[in-house]
């Protein structure tokens, strides 16, 4: 039963991933031309993150990429940025 | 007939990958370097030698991730991508060097597949090799060259001895240009095939990441993470004051005895009166705080050059973006604290048009290093009886109040000049820490003295001496002026009275007597209007005139013991504390009114700027001076 539980779940976001969790990208629901500089950057579909850390009050997310980049991501953003484990 | 322009070598990479490192390394130039994505914000080309005679241009490029979909055109990366399109269309021979970070292999070979799309020669320098290999990790360079059909280099942009190599090496790819293939490839693939990891390796590669990790895990902690950081910038702008003041004061004392030794040997007179009050005392006054700007630009760079710069983006992107900015902005801002006018063009780097504008508009409020001299000058000369410590408290507060004037401006802007409806989000690489060059700080230093003394000898100088002029012709309706000097005043005090600058400073007083200005003062504030340095400019100038000529006193001194015409001390605490507080808000610096004007493309934000930080100034000046006055 327990599988059927986990596929009714709403896919998550990287903003709702706590520090010390990874997960893969999946999607990134965004305007075409944001979601393009976002792969560039490596932030892309298949990319394998890690939040390592949130800064305070709402700020950006500590994320390392699967290649070993570490960027800095703003908290909304993240929530547009699907992703699964 | 001339000779054709040399063939073009443009390095292209994505930002931080060590394309500004190479470019000195090749033309043995100055293009900053810093450890942080967006350091060049602009296009610079050098000429270089090849050993066959031939010559190559390079070219300095902003960062890129990447050369397909349309960039933001006033970005950094619009730029640089601005540079390469124009030269694809002009058909210039030219050749595209990737600078491609080692130890971000995979994410620089996006870059590089995206180029050879282009149809564009290509070569790909594979720079920071020096970092890989102490992580056990190579890239196999010949591997890498025929996978991608282009040739590769690997080197490392530190190494000094490296430079004939790399230099052949694109004069060699340059000469045999041709069109890269294009056939289809996986980035990640490449990435794996050409990189070669040692038995050692893996270790090694954790050891680097573990040091990186821990010192975040200290400098991005949640609580600790932000007090660092303000204790950082009190050290910061502490440091300038507590180790530079005491030097400023031993050169001013130096100064004043060689003006006196001058006085001596020459005797009175109108050239004796040029050189020891218009030069000494006009430009020397400038030049006594060459420490301070030294000390500052060494302690920048130890922030830039570690990788501190984006953790700090890191940290403030919340507070920042509050206030309608965002963690993009920080950079400019601290820039700012030494000049304004690169710190405008670096506000290329925020990707938001409204955050960018609010940026501009709001960093000249931020305490430049021109600033320097007369908070230096106030303080000594009104707190004297306070301790060091509580001195350096004071100059440490004025950068504050300069950093809270800046977020209030930009909170008031974004509700009433520009809105933006949705701020575009940060997004920013964290790169690794990395051990400054001591090496680098020092020529820097070097170079901002340099510079420092060139300025004040060149236009500071010249202002000065047509300051000392004004100050000595005699002005309109001189002679009710000269009955308004001090009884029993020598010939030189009558004459400054009477001058055509104490006219003028005389017209405006009814206008800044509620700030504590007297006629003295608005020379100085008038004479700053074009650079702030003048100010202290003026003022040695005008109290070296007024001064005892048998026994010249430091310039603080004289102005503690200024006196109005009823004979009572003319300034105190209020005016010094109003003083402070014009200069806090005041963007008096053409520099920095030409550079908005030309990064907005627009007469109006600059006129805006002007007019807006005059008129806060000014209120603000008003308000502490009444205020100051009544407190006592
Ligand atoms: N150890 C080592 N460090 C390097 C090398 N090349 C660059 N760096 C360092 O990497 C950082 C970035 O170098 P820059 O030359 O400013 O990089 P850039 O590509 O011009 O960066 P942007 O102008 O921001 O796009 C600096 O801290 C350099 O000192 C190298 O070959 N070896
Ligand atoms: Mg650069």
């Amino acid at each position: 039963m327990k599988m059927s539980r986990m596929s009714r779940l709403p896919p998550s976001s990287l903003a709702a991933l706590s520090p010390g969790q990874s997960a893969t990208i999946t999607a990134l629901a965004l305007s075409e031309r944001e979601a393009g500089w976002l792969r560039a950057v490596g932030l892309g579909e298949g990319v394998g993150v890690t939040v390592l850390r949130r800064a305070p009050f709402g700020g950006p997310l500590h994320v390392r990429t699967g290649g070993g980049a570490e960027l800095a991501v703003d908290r909304k953003l993240a929530c547009h940025l699907t992703v699964a484990s | 007939m001339s000779a054709a322009p040399p063939p073009v070598v443009a390095l292209v990479g994505r930002p931080n990958a060590g394309k500004s490192s190479l470019y000195n390394l090749l033309t043995g130039g100055h293009a900053k370097v810093g450890n942080f994505p967006g350091v060049t914000v602009d296009v610079l080309q050098a000429d270089v030698g090849l050993p066959g005679g031939e010559r190559l241009r390079c070219v300095d490029l902003p960062g890129v991730y990447t050369v397909v979909g349309a960039p933001d055109p006033e970005s950094d990366e619009g730029y640089a991508r601005r540079f390469l399109d124009d030269l694809q269309a002009k058909g210039a021979p030219h050749l595209v060097a990737q600078v491609l970070d080692a130890t971000h292999l995979a994410l620089g070979l996006k870059l590089t597949l995206e180029l050879r799309g282009r149809g564009v020669p290509l070569a790909v320098v594979v720079t920071q090799h020096d970092v890989l290999e102490r992580q056990g990790q190579a890239v196999d360079a010949a591997v890498l060259s025929a996978k991608l059909g282009v040739p590769v280099l690997t080197t490392s942009a530190r190494d000094k001895g490296a430079a004939p190599k790399v230099l052949e090496f694109l004069g060699e790819a340059a000469r045999h240009a041709k069109a890269p293939p294009t056939d289809a490839l996986d980035a990640q693939a490449v990435a794996t095939k050409a990189l070669v990891t040692r038995a050692e390796g893996k270790a090694a590669a954790h050891a680097a990441r573990r040091r990186t990790e821990r010192l975040d895990a200290v400098l991005l902690h949640p609580v600790l993470g932000p007090v660092l950081f303000l204790g950082l910038m009190v050290l910061l702008f502490g440091a300038v004051f507590l180790v530079a003041d005491p030097v400023t004061w031993a050169i001013d004392g130096a100064l004043g005895a060689l003006g006196k030794s001058l006085e001596a040997a020459l005797g009175p007179g109108l050239f004796t009166s040029l050189l020891v009050d218009g030069v000494l005392g006009g430009a020397g006054t400038v030049l006594i705080f060459l420490p301070q700007i030294v000390v500052l630009t060494v302690v920048m760079e130890l922030i830039d050059a570690s990788g501190y710069l984006a953790r700090g983006s890191f940290l403030v992107d919340r507070l920042l973006s509050v206030a309608g900015l965002g963690g993009r902005s920080f950079v400019p801002l601290l820039t700012a604290h030494a000049c304004a006018v690169p710190a405008i063009t670096s506000a290329r780097i925020i990707r938001d048009p409204g955050q960018r504008l609010r940026t501009i508009l709001v960093l000249p409020l931020m305490t430049c290093s021109a600033r320097i001299p007369t908070f230096g000058l106030l303080i000594a000369a009104f707190f004297s009886g306070s301790s060091a410590l509580a001195r350096g408290a004071l100059f440490v507060g004025l950068y504050f109040a300069g950093i809270a004037s800046g977020l209030v401006a930009s909170l008031v802007l974004g509700r009433t000049v520009k809105r933006t409806a949705h701020a575009l989000p940060l997004v920013l690489e964290l790169p690794p820490y990395r051990r400054p060059q001591a090496r680098v700080m020092a020529r820097l230093g070097w170079r901002a003295a340099t510079r420092f003394v060139k300025d004040v000898g060149s236009v500071i100088l010249v202002v000065a001496v047509i300051l000392w002029a004004l100050l000595t012709v005699p002005g309109p309706g001189h002679a009710e002026a000269k009955a308004a000097a001090p009884p029993g005043a020598s010939e030189k005090v009558v004459a400054l009275h009477g001058s055509v600058a104490a006219f003028v400073g005389r017209a405006l007083e009814p206008l800044t007597r509620p700030a504590g200005f007297d006629w003295r003062m608005n020379i100085g504030l008038i004479a700053s209007f074009g650079a702030r340095e003048l100010m202290v400019g003026t003022l040695g100038i005008i109290f070296g005139l007024e001064g005892d000529e048998e026994d010249p006193a430091p310039l603080a001194e004289k102005l503690r013991e200024a006196q109005a015409p009823d004979g009572r001390k003319a300034y105190g605490v209020p005016t010094a504390l109003a003083l402070m507080a014009f200069f806090v808000i005041a963007c008096q610096c053409m520099s920095t009114v030409a550079a908005v004007r030309r990064e907005t493309r627009s007469w109006r934000w600059a006129g805006f700027l002007l007019a807006y930080t005059y008129g806060a100034a000014y209120l603000l000046a008003v308000l502490v001076y009444q205020g100051a006055s009544r407190l006592g």
